[in-house]
């Protein structure tokens, strides 16, 4: 018995040393499946909303820009294209916005403004440059590269009440930190409908400044697999500024007519 | 108290008190704090200051630290990456709120008809055709030509600006200590506001402990001179240091801060306080000869009787002198003035008490021989000759000395006024050159702020903020303007191509500018207008860069905003540094005149009071009205300018340089009752009055001799011209005011009228003419 028991035990801290062993790479490549897998979560091949956008300043000012909004999945979901048109204020009603987003190259950008009847591309290389004026960057608005970053799975734990994995992300070079504005993010996905619930970007002296939450997650299409927050909140704690973004109508059509996304009809009114 | 012998029976508890007193207020001292902003010369409730914080509170502080590179070519690799190093470590200080560097500024671009935002240099060129890219492409850039980089390219700049609680020492030590650790070829300089006020703290710390050490040897080598015995030395240098501990810690114990013109008290007391000292040790150097037997005690008590009065008067019209100060605009100016009279009265009040105690306590000396023949027979001469001169044709000497006057007056027209803290240092201060290369190439390191209120966005408003930064770009004194305007005119080039109605221009529709707004916040960062727009569109600022913070120009560059703000109701207030010094000006102005007037009022009263008669108010009055002309006029030929210091000039002229007249007057009335005719009266005060009034007046001249020695302009020009009018003052009682009395021969002066005799003529004069008053016991 004895020697049975001795064997039980060298076998089962032999097994217990190879768990560990493995213990990193596999909380590596299972930090980057998650992230895969939210990616693949947010991808949604055609959708329509109307969104408000409320940006605070320090002192509580508040700035509202109320828009519509469509997109769809072009090449077999490489690129996703998205056109944004401004409902309000009046002075920017009828201004839009043509983006499309590429897997692999620098995003296109296009601006229409009515009042000049005039459309401008816009090159901005820089992913942590803000979204419309807001908290949100553009890197937070659109999917992000996979390859860019290093993840590791932190562990778990629950945001907003719902059970979600920590992964840290961290850049793999300098260059995409200062393209994408942080040195380390911290995300929380939810295990079960893989979006994002919360973020925390960390600077370079490794100091949370600006910080995600997201709630109110609805499923969006019929077969109730994609699923999306309606509610986003951006705090930055560096200039007190808070943005959030909310869907007030949302549309899953993954047959959204194409011509929105050309040129001509973002110059329609 | 009359007969002094109250000296005597406390003379332990007299010598304790004055050094337990002198040595409560001297420990008082540490806790004095250096203030070099020149923002605290203005009244809180002045608008410029007012305005200034409103701005500030607003958009952010305004107080910038530039850091200059210099080398042959800045867009060389190793230049930039000294320079990018730099910022990113800048960032990270405490204290800074924000830096801007090529690395941080935009560049709104049209490229391949796409709208570019971008920071101007994001990578480090490695080759050459992509540095001459980004050199091209910096010439296009309006918001980073000549603002951050040189037209040459051999100067670039990284600008700082302050979290508003920072401290411009620490940040000051911070960034050069910052620079060391990141050394390279290229030259750098530091300049900017906070710079300049840190030095002007620093070199004020070290300035106290020179000026004082030249004054204090000075004053010692003089009263050896004078006394040739250790205790004339010992006891009148006790009492003015105790006075200087005593007004130096007045000003920490009642919350005053120091100034850059506090840095003249310590001075103006060894200059001023020690004449009673001297006069006190004078006397008893002249009881205390060889045959006289009288006791310690008994001199000690004489010395006081004798001397209380003349010193008590002579030291009251110093006092009140120096409160004339209270008069002036300029707060430091009025501090000054109370803190100096309160240092004068305790010097007085130890001269008279002090002194004898210590010296009954001491007991007496060796008898020195006090008169120097030779000394005497050069100064009599001269005194003399302006006696005989004064006789021969007193007519000649008044006309000539009223056109003097008149003609050096017109050189009052030529008086500038300067403000400017860069101007208070010398040519080489690393100050001076780091400000004239701000001035000359980035647009200057003085600004002025202008406010607009109102619906921003609208064309109407942003067409005025566009003209304003137009027209004022016209002043020569403006070197830069920074507003929204500019950016919207940044972006109508970016989107619009050259020829297009659109083009370089504020468009005219409420909605095109929303939408350039938008279309910038997008491609942007929206912390950019931060300085030049808030929140919600309701407020903006005009940002005006002064390369050239002499008060002339700063008057052009607001009488132009006057101009275009005109009525209208958008540009509602004007604030900044820049105007905070023009208004400075204006107080520094109003102030002379006003401190001027009542100083001539107070002399007026003075001797009208002492003398019963208005003529005398007048006869003793235009010696100094033509001292003052003459001084300001010359000011006025010589380019030496109005500045803080020169405030104090009138104040010092009445408190010291009337007494000249008083005694002239007095000395010139007592010997015309003692018989003696009006030329010979005269003849006679001159060369003994007059003697003593030479040596006051020198020994006067000798005290501020210190402050030429200063690095600080405004205090080298105060010395020199302290120096030139106590000179003038001089001359003033020695010749004019003879020649006056000899023409005039007013009442008040001839002995058939008596006055009731409240006043003991024979004892107040006594002192002058150097008659023991004394009986020998």
């Amino acid at each position: 018995m004895r020697a049975i028991r001795k064997i039980l035990i060298s076998l089962a801290s032999i097994s217990f040393c190879f768990l560990f062993t493995n213990l990193a790479p596999t909380a590596n490549s299972e930090a980057r499946d998650i992230m895969n897998m939210a990616r693949e979560a947010s991808k949604i091949s055609g959708l329509e909303a109307i969104s408000t956008l409320k940006i605070y300043d320090a002192k509580g000012r508040e700035r509202i820009r109320q828009t519509s909004m469509a997109s769809r999945e072009f090449d077999n979901g490489a690129t996703q294209k998205r056109i944004i048109r401004f409902l309000s204020p009046a002075e920017v009603k009828g201004t839009g916005m043509l983006i499309y987003d590429y897997k692999e190259k620098n995003d296109d950008m296009w601006i229409y403004m009515p009042a000049l009847r005039k459309t401008r591309r816009i090159v901005s290389s820089e992913k942590s440059k803000s979204f419309m004026g807001s908290e949100f960057s553009n890197a937070d608005m659109s999917a992000p590269n996979l390859d860019d970053f290093n993840y590791t799975l932190l562990g778990s734990e629950s945001s907003d009440g719902c059970d979600c994995w920590m992964i840290e992300s961290v850049p793999i070079d300098e260059d995409i930190m200062d393209e994408m504005g942080f040195d380390r993010k911290i995300t929380w996905i939810g295990k079960k409908d893989y979006v994002l619930r919360k973020a925390e970007y960390y600077n370079e002296d490794d100091e949370l400044f600006k910080e995600m939450k997201a709630g109110k997650v609805q499923a969006i299409d019929p077969s109730g697999k994609k699923h999306m927050a309606m509610y986003m909140e951006m705090v930055n704690k560096e200039n007190g500024r808070r943005s959030i973004m909310t869907m007030d109508k949302i549309q899953y059509n993954p047959d959204v007519k194409q011509e929105y996304f050309t040129l001509s009809y973002l110059e329609k009114i | 108290m009359r007969t002094g012998s109250f000296l005597v029976r406390y003379r332990w508890w007299i010598v304790a008190a004055s050094l337990l007193v002198s040595g409560f207020f001297g420990l008082q001292i540490f806790r004095a704090e250096i203030n070099p902003d020149m923002e605290s010369y203005v009244y809180e409730k002045m608008p410029s200051r007012l305005n200034t914080n409103l701005i500030e509170e607003i958009f952010g502080g305004d107080e910038m630290v530039i850091i200059l590179f210099e080398s042959e070519d800045i867009l060389q690799k190793e230049t930039l990456t000294r320079i990018k190093e730099v910022n990113k470590q800048l960032k990270d200080l405490d204290g800074i709120d924000e830096t801007l560097s090529l690395f941080d500024a935009k560049n709104i671009k049209g490229e391949d008809g796409a709208m570019v935002v971008d920071a101007c240099i994001r990578r480090i060129p490695k080759t050459k055709d992509k540095r001459e890219s980004i050199r091209e492409e910096i010439k296009q850039n309006s918001l980073v030509y000549e603002v951050l980089v040189s037209a040459d390219f051999t100067l670039c700049s990284i600008i700082a600006t302050l979290e508003p609680e920072a401290l411009d020492d620490d940040i000051v030590i911070a960034i050069e200590e910052l620079l060391e650790a990141n050394p390279g070829p290229e030259k750098t300089y530091i300049g900017g506001l906070p710079y300049i006020k840190a030095n002007v703290a620093m070199e004020m710390a070290r300035e106290f402990k020179l000026l004082m050490g030249i004054g204090l040897g000075i004053m010692l080598i003089m009263l050896y001179l004078f006394f040739r015995e250790i205790r004339g030395v010992v006891l009148p240098f006790i009492v003015v240091i105790m006075s200087i501990l005593f007004s130096m810690g007045l000003m920490p114990l009642v919350g005053w801060q120091m100034s850059i013109i506090t840095l003249l008290l310590p001075i103006m007391l060894i200059a001023i306080a020690n004449d009673y000292g001297i006069h006190m040790m004078a006397k008893y150097q002249e009881y205390n000869t060889l045959g006289n037997g009288a006791s310690i005690t008994s001199m000690a008590k004489g010395i006081y009787t004798s001397l209380r009065s003349p010193i008590l008067f002579t030291g009251i019209t110093t006092i009140a002198g120096l409160l004339c100060l209270l008069s002036h605009k300029m707060l430091p100016a009025k501090q000054v003035g109370v803190v100096a009279a309160a240092g004068i009265g305790f010097a007085l009040l130890l001269s008279l008490v002090f002194i004898p105690a210590a010296l009954s306590i001491i007991g007496k000396s060796k008898p020195v021989g006090t008169d120097n023949p030779i000394k005497k027979r050069w100064i009599d001469r001269i005194l003399l000759y302006f006696g005989t001169m004064v006789a021969a044709h007193p007519r000649r000497i008044i006309i000539s000395s009223v056109m003097v006057a008149l003609i050096s007056g017109l050189g009052i027209f030529f008086l500038k006024v300067d403000t400017n803290l860069e101007n208070f240092f010398p040519e080489k201060h690393p100050v001076r050159i780091s400000s004239e290369i701000i001035n000359e190439t980035f647009g200057g390191s003085q600004n002025i702020s202008i406010l607009v209120e109102g619906d921003i966005l609208d064309p109407l408003v942003m067409q005025k903020i566009d003209l304003y930064e137009r027209e004022l770009k016209q002043n020569e004194a403006v070197g830069n303007v920074m507003s929204i305007a500019g950016v919207i005119r940044e972006i109508s080039m970016a989107i619009n191509d050259e020829g297009d109605p659109y083009y370089n221009r504020i468009p005219d529709s409420r909605n095109a500018i929303a939408q350039y707004m938008e279309l910038y916040l997008m491609s942007g960062d929206p912390d950019d207008l931060e300085r030049m727009v808030d929140f919600d569109f309701q407020r903006a600022q005009i940002m005006v860069r002064i390369n050239d913070g002499s008060n002339t120009a700063l008057k052009g560059v607001l009488a132009d905003i006057g101009e275009l703000a005109g009525n209208d109701e958008h540009s509602t207030r004007i604030g900044g540094y820049g105007l905070i010094a023009a208004d400075l000006a204006d107080l520094v102005v109003r102030g002379q005149v006003m401190s001027l007037l009542i100083a001539l009022i107070v002399v007026f009263l003075l001797l009208s009071l002492l003398f019963r008669s208005v003529s005398a108010g007048i006869i003793g009055s235009i010696p100094l009205a033509l001292a003052m002309i003459i001084l300001f006029g010359w000011m006025g030929y010589l380019g030496i300018r109005l500045d803080i210091a020169t405030a104090l000039l009138s104040s010092i002229m009445i408190g010291v340089g009337v007494d000249y007249t008083i005694h002239f007057l007095w000395r010139y009335k007592s010997e015309r009752g003692n018989g003696l005719e009006p030329v010979r009266s005269i003849m006679k005060t001159l060369t003994t009055t007059g003697r003593g009034i030479s040596f006051n007046a020198f020994s006067v001249i000798l005290g501020f001799s210190a402050l030429p020695f200063s690095v600080f302009s405004p205090i080298r020009y105060f010395g020199f011209l302290v120096m030139v009018s106590i000179f003038t003052c001089l001359i003033g009682a020695l010749v004019i005011i003879p020649a006056l009395v000899l023409i005039f021969k007013p009442g008040f002066l001839e002995p058939d009228k008596p006055k009731p005799a409240r006043i003991n003529w024979q004892h107040r004069t006594a002192w002058l003419r150097g008659r023991k008053a004394i009986p020998s016991n």
